[in-house]
């Protein structure tokens, strides 16, 4: 399990790739986050977040999709793998199973 | 939308640098796409903000890729550096030895430079360290008092004696204020002997709380409160009692009193901006509680402000609470009210000084010792960073003239495969180890001068701070940026070689392509003849001090002490001297041309006292012998005489004084001068001659009105001797001293000794420069001796063929030596209009000064000529009486 630990903020960032779907690149991941969170992100933390994501598989990418905007700039397209889409669904899973396992109790904010 | 589209393409391009850098540190997984990005947020950016405010945002979100994942990973860093530096010392080692010569010219040239660097260093931080260890330094300020009445105008360190008091009370920011005031010296008895102890000062009993003066025995808030206490230091302690912890024990003071030891401190430190020794209790002073705002200024006051407090406030605040005061006072005494008495361009004014600044940034009348000058810690410096960079020249001079002997050597590395950045790195390696053992040699050498360097300045600096953790960075600092600056040009300038020239054997380059290392050689010598004129300016400035005609004749005038002890033997000591062979001329007087005293007064040609008709002079009480025994010179008018009574009210002025009250028929003029202020009662003179100008203070200032009046003044006895065998003479006066006064101790000292003792400051700084100068030319011609040496190695065959063409020794000589004199005149040229600049600014402080002569520029242009074709010709003879046979044998 160790090795496949995927952090908060890294989860959103698959989550994110997985939203924008062909147009997943930095800044628009940032926008994205942004909007979903309302946290301000720094562009530099998500391209950190997308280095390594990409370094244990989750996440493939290319170049492509210049805009006059960027200064004619090519932008690295993410795309999840199936290890990430594979992890995603682990950790849903994951969530799923522990959320049932709360007594209903809890929720309903009686007393011990 | 035209408009916009031409704003468009200047608007919308964030910082080019921050771009490259960008481009520089980040991968290239990373670069384009990351980039992009932030064109694309610049871009949004701007529709919203200034290009200001969107430049910065980019600027940082640059920095913020500034992480590992983000940075390029260098290819070379899996190289062995270990083995890449190991072989960079090899290299280093093995060339050191190859040339053993330049290597030493270097080493030692970069070693003197850099230890008379240190050594001025340690000079300048002592200079600055003044008065920087006060716990509550930053918050206590010396009181200066600024007056101008009529045509007076006085900058005073010290304010009236209820000033500090006052301000206390009156305005909550100062916390509390101490005075101090010279006492002068008294003496101390031990056994049967009495011993003259110097520096003493009266004080506050608050002195312990603006200064920190760590009291090791005794209770600092208690000590002086009580009448006939003593505070004394811990050296005078063991002085007289061989042990620290005396207090409670009894001096005798003067032979009558006796004072109680109520506290022992530690020595002063010395770079503290007074040096006493002993403290007595102001509450002994009547005077000290005297409230008088306009009359007698005389005590350096301290205020030690709260935490917090404005000196610009406290000022402001200051001179308003002087203005309340000072009213009520001018009206009483001049009848003006203070509207007035400014109104006629009058002014009372107070500053402030911070503790730190009395001693290099304040030179006022009334400082209690010698103060610094600033002017010569910028001369030093200056004179420092140009030893180190006529060094550093050196360095780079021969390590490119030596390029020729080395290309080989870069151009096989590069054929190897070395880099560029790897024979840059190899080069300044070299350099940095020549300059550690450079500094080594240096640091040994300022240990070895340090002693002989104090006695030279009088100043107690110790080698060992050189070794503290905080001047040891900066040392090291020095020694890395010394290396790394000498060997930068020599390593660009070398690795930049083709290797295909190189090898093929063009190897002319060390001799031709040097623009820059002549340059050097004219920076290097401007630097010299600027100091060597320099030098010869601040001499001439030095001697025409000591001989100018100052108005009286300070030779063979001998003045003996303790005279104020005497009481009614005075005069039968007098009569007795003047019995004696040897002995020409005796005057009782305290008051001498050399020791400053300041006992200014002020006069008024009316009655009535109008501040107009003011004049602010020395007023110095002499006898009728003073003038003879001085050989001060009468112009118009009178002596003093015995025998006529009514001398009692006459007066002589000084020329300057006298200028004061009109051009002519000034003799039997009046004057009057305040007694008593309260009374108003005036004592009224009547002038009966006018003694020709002297100078009586230092000779930056030009004399000011002096007026002697008759008296009896005991604070001291000169005797004019004959000019036969002084010291037989003097020891013959002892004999009669102990005759006369057996009890007291027999003291004396020679007046033109005390006069020289006015400009030690000058003169000290005056050998300082003069021993600097003639360091920074040998250096300056280390390095032109290597040069020249190396010049002649390369044109040995060139040499060679010449003479067996038929030159002559003396033509080859002269073809050696001219271009490096075209250099050295270039550098003349560069330098004397500097030289003159800055030494004219100099004189300029003297009030009496030398002129500027074109002859001394003469002077240090020839000799700086001469020295350099000195060090050259040796080199240039050498090589052309050399045998061709044996210069053009081998190929």
């Amino acid at each position: 399990m160790k090795g496949t630990y995927l952090g908060e903020f890294e989860e959103l960032v698959l989550l994110s790739v997985g939203i924008l779907f062909d147009d997943a690149y930095g800044l628009a991941i940032v926008d994205e986050l942004e909007k979903q969170t309302g946290r301000t992100i720094m562009i530099s933390s998500a391209h950190k977040a997308l280095v390594r994501l990409e370094e244990k598989g989750y996440l493939k990418s290319k170049m492509g999709g210049s805009t006059e905007t960027r200064g004619g700039r090519d932008k690295r397209l993410y795309q999840l793998t199936q290890a990430g889409k594979k992890v995603l669904a682990e950790s849903r899973e994951l969530r799923n199973e522990m959320w049932k396992q709360v007594p209903k109790i809890v929720w309903e904010g009686g007393k011990l | 939308m035209g408009g916009r589209q031409i704003m468009k393409p200047q608007s919308t391009t964030p910082p080019r640098w921050a771009v490259h850098f960008f481009k520089w540190f980040c991968n290239n997984h990373l670069a384009e796409a990351v980039l992009g990005d932030m064109v694309e947020l610049y871009e949004r950016r701007r529709k919203s903000m200034s290009k200001w405010k969107a430049d910065s945002l980019f600027i940082i979100n640059v920095i913020q890729f500034v992480q590992p994942f983000a940075i390029r990973k260098k290819s070379s860093s899996q190289l062995n550096t270990f083995d890449m530096y190991k072989n960079y010392f090899t290299i280093a080692w093995r060339t050191f030895l190859k040339s053993k010569g330049y290597s030493f010219i270097n080493i030692i040239g970069l070693a003197v430079g850099l230890s008379a660097c240190l050594l001025i260093g340690l000079y300048v931080k002592h200079e600055l360290s003044y008065d920087g260890f006060h716990e509550k330094g930053d918050r206590v300020y010396r009181v200066n008092m600024e007056l101008k009445f009529g045509d007076n105008h006085l900058d005073l360190a010290v304010a009236n004696p209820m000033f500090g008091e006052t301000a206390k009370i009156e305005i909550p920011l100062v916390e509390t204020t101490t005075r101090l005031q010279w006492y002068g010296s008294f003496l101390v008895k031990k056994g049967d002997v009495n011993i003259r102890e110097r520096n003493v000062a009266w004080a506050d009993s608050t002195l312990f709380d603006v200064f920190t003066l760590p009291m090791l025995w005794g209770n600092p808030s208690t000590a002086l409160r009580e009448p006939n206490s003593i505070v004394i230091t811990e050296s005078v302690a063991r002085k007289y009692f061989d042990r620290a912890d005396v207090v409670g024990e009894t001096l005798t003071i003067n032979n009558t009193e006796s004072r109680k030891i109520t506290g022992v401190i530690k020595d002063l430190p010395s770079n503290m901006h007074f040096q006493f020794t002993s403290f007595v209790p102001v509450v002994e002073r009547e005077d000290a509680q005297e409230s008088s705002w306009a009359g007698s200024q005389n005590w350096n006051t301290y205020l030690l402000l709260k935490a917090g407090a404005n000196q610009d406030e406290v000022t402001t605040l200051l001179n308003k609470m002087l203005d309340n005061h000072l009213g009520p006072e001018l009206k009483s005494i001049l009848g003006k009210t203070l509207n007035e008495f400014n109104g006629e361009g009058n002014f009372f004014k107070v500053s402030l000084t911070a503790l730190p600044d009395i001693y290099l940034h304040s030179n006022r009348i009334g400082e209690l010792f010698g103060v610094g000058n600033i002017q010569y810690v910028y001369i030093f410096s200056a004179i420092a960073a140009c030893i180190l960079i006529i060094a550093i020249i050196n360095f780079m001079n021969l390590a490119t003239a030596r390029s020729a002997t080395r290309a080989r050597e870069v151009g096989m590395r590069k054929v190897m495969g070395s880099m560029k950045s790897a024979l840059v790195g190899q080069f300044i390696t070299e350099s940095v180890l020549t300059c550690v053992v450079a500094m080594l040699m240096a640091v040994g050498m300022v240990i070895a001068i340090i002693p002989f360097f104090n006695e030279l300045i009088g100043k107690p600096i110790e080698a060992s701070i050189l070794f503290t953790p905080q001047v040891g960075v900066v040392v090291l600092l020095i020694t890395l940026v010394v290396g790394i600056l000498a060997g930068s040009y020599p390593a660009f300038y070398l690795s930049a070689y083709q290797p295909v020239s190189v090898l093929k054997g063009s190897k002319g380059s060390g001799g031709k392509r040097s623009v820059f290392r002549n340059v050097l050689v004219v920076f290097q010598f401007s630097a010299s003849v600027f100091l060597i004129a320099g030098t010869l300016i601040v001499f001439r400035q030095l001697q025409f001090i000591q001989h100018k005609d100052v108005g009286y004749t300070r030779e063979q005038l001998l003045t003996l002490y303790n005279i104020d002890k005497l009481g009614n033997r005075t005069e039968s000591l007098k009569t007795s001297l003047l019995q004696m062979s040897g002995v020409d001329k005796v005057t009782v007087t305290g008051y001498l041309p050399v020791n400053f005293y300041r006992s200014n007064e002020s006069f008024f040609t009316s009655p009535s006292l109008e501040v107009k008709d003011m004049i602010s002079a020395q007023k110095w009480t002499i006898d009728e012998d003073y003038l003879q025994t001085m050989d001060m010179q009468l112009l118009e008018g009178r002596n003093f005489s015995k025998d006529i009574a009514a001398d009692t009210s006459a007066i002589i002025l000084n020329e300057c004084a006298a200028k004061f009250l009109g051009n002519h028929d000034i003799l039997e003029k009046k004057l009057y001068r305040l007694v008593n202020e309260q009374t108003k009662e005036l004592k009224e003179y009547r002038v009966i001659g006018i003694v020709k100008d002297f100078n009586f203070s230092s000779l930056r200032e030009a004399v000011k009105p002096l007026t002697f009046i008759t008296g009896l003044n005991a604070g001291g006895m000169t005797v004019r001797l004959q000019a036969s065998d002084l010291t037989q003479t003097v020891s013959a006066i002892e004999d009669k001293w102990k005759s006369v006064v057996p009890d007291l101790p027999f003291e004396y000292s020679f007046l033109d000794a005390d006069f020289d003792q006015l400009y030690k400051g000058e003169r000290q700084s005056g050998n300082l420069i003069t021993y600097f100068a003639v360091l920074s030319i040998i250096i300056s011609c280390l390095g032109l001796f290597g040069l020249a040496t190396f010049m002649a190695e390369q044109r040995t065959k060139e040499i060679g063929i010449r003479k067996v063409m038929g030159a002559s020794v003396s033509g080859i000589t002269t073809l050696l030596s001219r271009d490096f004199l075209k250099l050295v005149t270039i550098a003349v040229v560069i330098a004397i209009p500097v030289a003159w600049y800055f030494t004219s600014r100099w004189l300029q402080a003297f009030a009496y000064h030398t002129e500027l002569e074109w002859w001394v520029f003469a002077v240090a242009s020839v000799l700086a000529l001469i020295i350099a074709l000195l060090t050259v010709s040796v080199q240039a003879i050498r090589a052309a009486v050399q045998n061709p046979v044996n210069s053009l044998r081998s190929e």
